[in-house]
């Protein structure tokens, strides 16, 4: 089993799923000749061709207008937003047309697709190259939302993707591209979408995290074992929907919840988790759940390491709701 | 002449109603403050009621065993002093007769009106409510306006409001805990701090938060505030209560200031009937152990494990220390000694020092050892509790159980004594037989029972030796506990009694 | 300016010229006559007069409060008929919102098409959208939304994943005039010009985005001069003209056939009605604006070559109306007797199968309380 990095995982997954499936087409900006801004797509173009990893002009809503086309034809399309930052012009043809695709027509359409994009900041990226916006898309019906931390889930989740029915945001932690590696089997295999893992398991507080937060949250567990407090921590692998039972039980093995993202914290997809923590195991609460997120405010360029919530803040809020 | 009304408090967390036992006073005796008047008897035990006030008995409402619910009116008494009328249960928020379209005061009114109570004086009343002698306190309590109850509040010379010039100095913030060193029966916080879980586990436990002492961080009550306040087998509410959603917790709480004990009820009076037979009501603390023996017995799924255990060196030990204990005033029986081997074990064992909790299908691990102790008594078996047995040596240890023990057989338990125990230990004496099967004490999930100690042949290396065994048997519940762990336990529990030296490494 | 693509054919030398077959007299123009036979223009007449007459009984239906909602094509019947008639049985079509005759045309059944006016259990999209927002996967036409342009991309993608894939398939997409305005208008026409793909962007230039004039849409000079920017060849036609639409839009799926790509048509017609059930074009337009364009009726002007070349006369049109009346009639009164749709089918069809959160809302919906009916 060779030893890859999240780019190359992600690569072999779209290399598996092309040679399976020939109904999955690539689009993009850069994607073909240069193989990415991230090189996640280097080689793709020489062996699948021009008309499988296609160049795309420079409209975030043709790819993803052209990308619903494409799968309403019956094609498996795979649109790349360079940044998740860019993918806003297309949210109208997400939101209103790819996410309601099915239920508007009742059944008689859908438009499947994997639309993959890099998300999140340490990266000296500044405003338009750092955001983390999952919470506007688990806000939608009809989309679902993966998150991969490490090489294993992310060629697993996205060839579980390609297979899914079903229209899927495929967050890539970008910060993590390259530093995350481990070994990833080489054929096909899948990692099933809306199921969660634990990364560390603990029995005083359940750390919630995803993506490039993950390593964070395993190094303020660290840091508070050490302290005597063993942090559970679970590693969301899907966003949307979410693996409730999972998070459920670990809360109410351990009575306490912190949550780690790097979005804006009002409104943010810790707001939900929450929302659903108390409302279904608000018994066994110990204490109030706390969220480590990013500011609200604009992600800011000169003061990123501040703005993310990295494991200095992990660790403070994992002893403040042990201590509760 | 100044009418006082003593109300039925509620007399537990949560007890909707009491059944009188007797009177110990007369219309037209002279009662004084604290003077015993009446005993009541609640599900879970009895209580005897002292005049919030001294005064002259104008009136006793209710025959002995009658059934009264709280905020009845039991005696009224003439306290003298100038024209008014009041009662020990003045309208104040929470007693549960407060009509519910009334709405919510601000807790610390609630709270100062609390304290008031507590101390039950004699109120300076208006006029206004002189003329509402007559009607009905509740109708009082909901007609009873601010300015009202900041008189009372003034006169009642309360300890969290002093009067003064310019207006009434709180000592207490609302939402916070009053001072720690109030007497635990006083205690009481209308809103008090808790987490979900912790409210969860006091109301399975059927404890009234509002009345839990907090010692958590900024007033907050803890599962072990809880624990601690909790009494084994309080869970279940009678269907037929109303204001008290919740089953009563252990023990009476003295809405009136006045001091009480806890004391097991007296076996109900037996009634001759017709047919030669003699019916005995269930009631009181029967009522209770007929309700836990059924539940334990129902629920936990029993396997029982017998042993015998060689403790010469023990019966050495002890008869060496127990003149050194007597000059401690303190006389050292087995059982200290055994409570400690249970200790040693349990730490060995966190398995078995443990509540099963059925509803959320979890085992609840304890990491206090708050040993309970089985006691035979008139009114039935109860079982105070040992707190933190690990941290005590064995002379506080004997101390602790003899006070239990004793207090137990007179009736007087207190409160904070009972509840909350992890682990039970019923020792049967001289009468203990050969060996037995305990019930458990649910949701515990193991009980030690301790039968008879014989002198008999022993073998020690290849020689027959005499020494002096006891025999135990231990249950546990075995959807919890497996086969060997129990065994296990008990070896470990053995091995402690066989080699008391042991017990000196487990000392603190 | 030229749009035209020479070397195949002869196509109008000037954005600003306009394409007309059906002459004045009844007669057809020999240049862009598309040669259809008898029983052809019968089928399309027959379509816009149906067309016309379902919608004046729409409307009346919507007044008198059984359909919330209609969105008619009174003095469109022409360009939008005449454009689903030109299509091949295996070109799919995107529609805007406007073009129910021309999803008749294509074979969307009448039952259904009422049952989704009505929204009820029937309904191909289960009640989950306005009237007029029916599918039809049999009639090769695409689920309709109401943003406006969103379908000229995915119209793009779809013929690029045919073209892919070898197929031989068109696409033609229905948007208005303002749909230009609207950056969908932009990716579509500009990524089809770049790869080539054979879609047909049909604007139907009805001089109305509600309330707005064409001439707030674009200081271009037309619309169809905006293909010159994409590099896509244009064609402005008369809208009202039916055999001057069929011919342009045969003549763009044959040059997207050929792989030459895409078309954009300026169809010029004219809204005669409202916007929509819910608009009255009398607070913002002149009460004579449609007088001019009522003389170019696209019908009469059909019907006037019939009477010509076939000895149409006015009782044949009363048969048509008879027998539309009476399949209308038939119809309504069914889709008034069919039930909503079923409470579960609120989840279904969010995803393949219901994620956990829906299957918990569906319960508490099915055990929940009932709101009262608002009729």
């Amino acid at each position: 089993m060779p030893q890859m990095n999240m780019v190359q995982a992600i690569n072999d997954a779209l290399r598996v799923g092309m040679r399976r499936d020939d109904r999955v087409v690539l689009l993009g900006e850069d994607i073909g000749r240069v193989g990415g801004v991230f090189r996640v797509t280097q080689g793709l173009f020489d062996e699948f061709g021009e008309d499988r990893v296609i160049d795309t002009p420079l409209s975030e809503n043709g790819i993803v207008g052209c990308a619903i086309g494409m799968a309403l034809y019956g094609l498996v399309p795979v649109p790349e937003i360079q940044f998740s930052d860019f993918i806003w012009p297309a949210y109208d043809q997400i939101v209103n047309e790819l996410a309601k695709y099915r239920y508007r027509s009742g059944g008689e359409y859908s438009a499947k697709m994997v639309i993959r994009t890099p998300v999140g900041g340490g990266v000296r990226g500044g405003h338009y190259h750092s955001q983390h916006p999952e919470a506007p898309f688990v806000h939608v019906p009809g989309l679902k939302v993966v998150c991969p931390s490490n090489p294993y889930d992310a060629k697993g989740l996205l060839l579980a993707s390609l297979r899914d029915p079903d229209p899927i945001v495929f967050f890539e932690p970008k910060r993590v591209y390259r530093a995350a590696k481990g070994l990833v089997p080489e054929d096909e295999f899948t990692v099933p979408i809306g199921v969660a893992s634990i990364a560390r398991e603990g029995t005083d507080v359940t750390v919630i995290a995803y993506g490039a937060m993950l390593y964070e949250a395993l190094d303020a567990a660290a840091k508070v074992a050490e302290k005597g407090i063993e942090s559970e921590v679970i590693d969301l692998r899907t966003l949307w929907p979410v693996d409730i039972e999972t998070i459920l039980t670990s809360v109410r093995k351990t009575g306490r919840l912190v949550i780690v993202h790097e979005a804006p914290r009002t409104c943010g997809l810790g707001a939900e988790l929450v929302s659903l923590v108390t409302e279904k195991a608000f018994y066994s609460l110990e204490a109030p759940p706390v969220r480590v997120t990013g500011f609200d405010t604009p992600f800011p360029y000169s003061l990123e390491a501040e703005y993310l919530p990295l494991s200095h803040r992990i660790v403070p809020a994992i002893l403040q709701s042990a201590r509760a | 002449m100044s009418r006082f009304e003593f109300k039925l408090p509620d007399i537990g967390e949560g007890v909707s109603e009491g059944e009188i036992v007797g009177w110990l006073v007369h219309v037209g005796d002279a009662v004084s403050e604290n003077q015993d008047m009446v005993e009541v008897m609640t599900d879970k035990a009895t209580v005897t009621i002292g005049a919030p006030k001294s005064g002259k008995v104008v009136e006793l409402r209710g025959g002995e065993g009658d059934t009264v619910p709280v905020g009845t009116v039991l005696v009224v008494l003439d306290v003298g002093g100038g024209d008014s009328a009041a009662t020990n249960a003045k309208p104040a928020a929470n007693t549960g007769e407060r009509p519910a379209t009334k709405k919510a005061e601000p807790a610390e009114r609630a709270d100062a009106k609390q304290t008031a109570k507590g101390a039950a004086p004699a109120k300076a009343k208006t006029e206004k409510d002189d003329a509402e002698d007559d009607v009905d306190e509740s109708d009082d309590a909901s007609d009873a306006g601010d300015t009202d109850d900041e008189s009372e509040e003034a006169s009642s010379g309360s300890k969290s409001v002093h009067a003064s010039a310019v207006g009434d100095i709180r000592e207490d913030l609302p939402g916070i805990p009053r001072s720690p060193k109030a007497p635990a029966d006083d205690y009481r916080n209308d809103k008090p701090l808790a987490s979900p879980a912790t409210r969860k586990l006091a109301r399975e436990r059927g404890v009234d938060l509002r009345r839990v002492r907090p010692s958590g961080d900024a007033g907050r009550v803890t599962r072990e505030d809880v624990e601690r306040m909790a009494v084994s087998g309080a869970e279940q509410p009678a269907p037929a209560q109303k204001s008290a959603s919740r089953a009563p917790a252990a023990g009476a709480h003295n809405g009136n200031g006045t001091s009480t004990t806890v004391a097991q009820a007296k076996p109900p009076a037996a009634v001759p009937t017709a047919q030669g037979e003699t019916r005995v009501p269930i009631r009181g603390l029967r009522k209770r152990i007929y309700e836990n023996m059924a539940r334990a017995k129902h629920t936990a799924a029993h396997f029982t494990y017998v042993d015998e255990c060689d403790v010469t060196e023990l019966k050495r030990i002890r008869e060496a220390a127990k003149s050194t204990a007597e000059q401690s005033g303190v006389h050292l029986t087995y059982l200290p000694l055994i409570v400690k081997a249970v200790v040693g074990a349990l730490k060995r064992h966190p398995a078995l020092n443990c509540l099963v909790d059925d509803a959320a299908m979890e085992m609840v691990l304890r990491t206090s050892y708050d040993i309970g102790i089985a006691v035979a008594t008139e009114g039935g078996l109860t079982v105070p509790v040992l707190r933190n047995a690990d941290r005590l040596t064995v002379i506080e240890t004997a101390r602790e159980i003899d006070r239990l023990g004793t207090e137990a057989r007179t009736g007087k338990t207190r409160r904070e004594d009972l509840g909350g125990s992890s682990f039970t230990i019923t020792s049967l004496g001289k009468d203990g037989g050969l060996f037995a099967t305990p019930i458990v004490n649910y949701p515990e999930v193991a009980i030690l029972g301790i039968h008879q100690m014989k002198r008999k042949p022993v073998i020690r290396g290849d020689q027959i030796v005499p020494g002096e065994v006891m025999l135990l048997s231990l249950s546990f519940d075995h959807r919890i506990i497996d086969g060997h762990v129990g065994a296990a336990f008990a070896q470990e529990v053995i091995h402690f009694l066989e080699a008391p030296e042991r017990l000196l490494l487990e000392m603190r | 300016m030229d749009g035209t693509d020479k070397s195949r054919e002869p196509m109008p030398r000037a954005s600003t010229e306009i394409i007309r077959t059906l002459r004045e007299d009844g007669s057809l123009a020999p240049e862009y006559d598309p040669h259809l036979s008898n029983d052809e223009v019968l089928r399309l007449y027959r379509h816009m007069v149906e067309t016309r007459y379902l919608d004046e009984r729409l409307t009346a239906l919507q007044r008198q409060g059984r359909i919330g909602f209609h969105v008619g094509s009174l003095g469109e019947e022409g360009a939008i008929i005449g454009a689903a008639f030109a299509t091949r049985k295996q070109d799919w079509l995107f529609p805007c919102y406007r073009e129910f005759g021309a999803a008749l045309l294509r074979g969307l059944d009448f039952q259904r098409f009422i049952d989704n006016m009505f929204g009820n259990a029937n309904d191909t999209v289960k009640g989950r959208q306005m009237p007029d927002h029916y599918t039809s996967k049999a009639a090769h036409w695409l689920s309709i939304s109401s943003p406006v342009g969103t379908q000229i991309t995915q119209a793009v993608g779809f013929a690029w994943a045919g073209k892919l894939k070898k197929d031989d398939l068109a696409t033609l997409v229905y948007f208005g005039d303002g749909a230009t305005s609207s950056s969908d208008f932009h990716s579509g026409m500009n990524f089809a010009g770049v790869f080539k793909i054979p879609t047909v962007f049909f604007c139907r230039n009805n001089g109305w985005a509600i309330s707005v004039p064409a001439e707030r849409q674009t200081a271009s000079e037309t619309f169809a001069v905006k293909g010159v920017a994409y590099g896509v060849p244009f064609v402005r036609v008369d809208g009202n003209d039916v055999f001057a639409v069929v011919h342009a839009v045969r003549k763009a799926i044959e040059r997207g056939a050929r792989g030459d790509g895409p078309t954009l048509i300026e169809a010029l017609t004219y809204r005669m009605g409202g916007h929509s059930t819910s608009d009255d074009p009398n607070v913002y337009r002149a009460s004579d604006a449609t007088k001019a364009w009522a003389d170019r009726d696209p019908i009469e002007r059909v019907r006037q070559y019939m009477r010509k070349v076939q000895g149409w006369t006015d009782d044949r049109d009363k048969e048509i109306i008879q027998e539309v009346d009476r399949r209308f009639r038939a119809a309504v009164e069914i889709a008034e007797k069919t039930p909503k749709p079923a409470l579960e089918t609120l989840v279904e069809d969010v995803y393949a199968s219901p994620t956990w959160n829906l299957i918990e809302q569906r319960e508490a919906l099915l055990a929940g309380p009932r709101p009262n009916e608002h009729g």
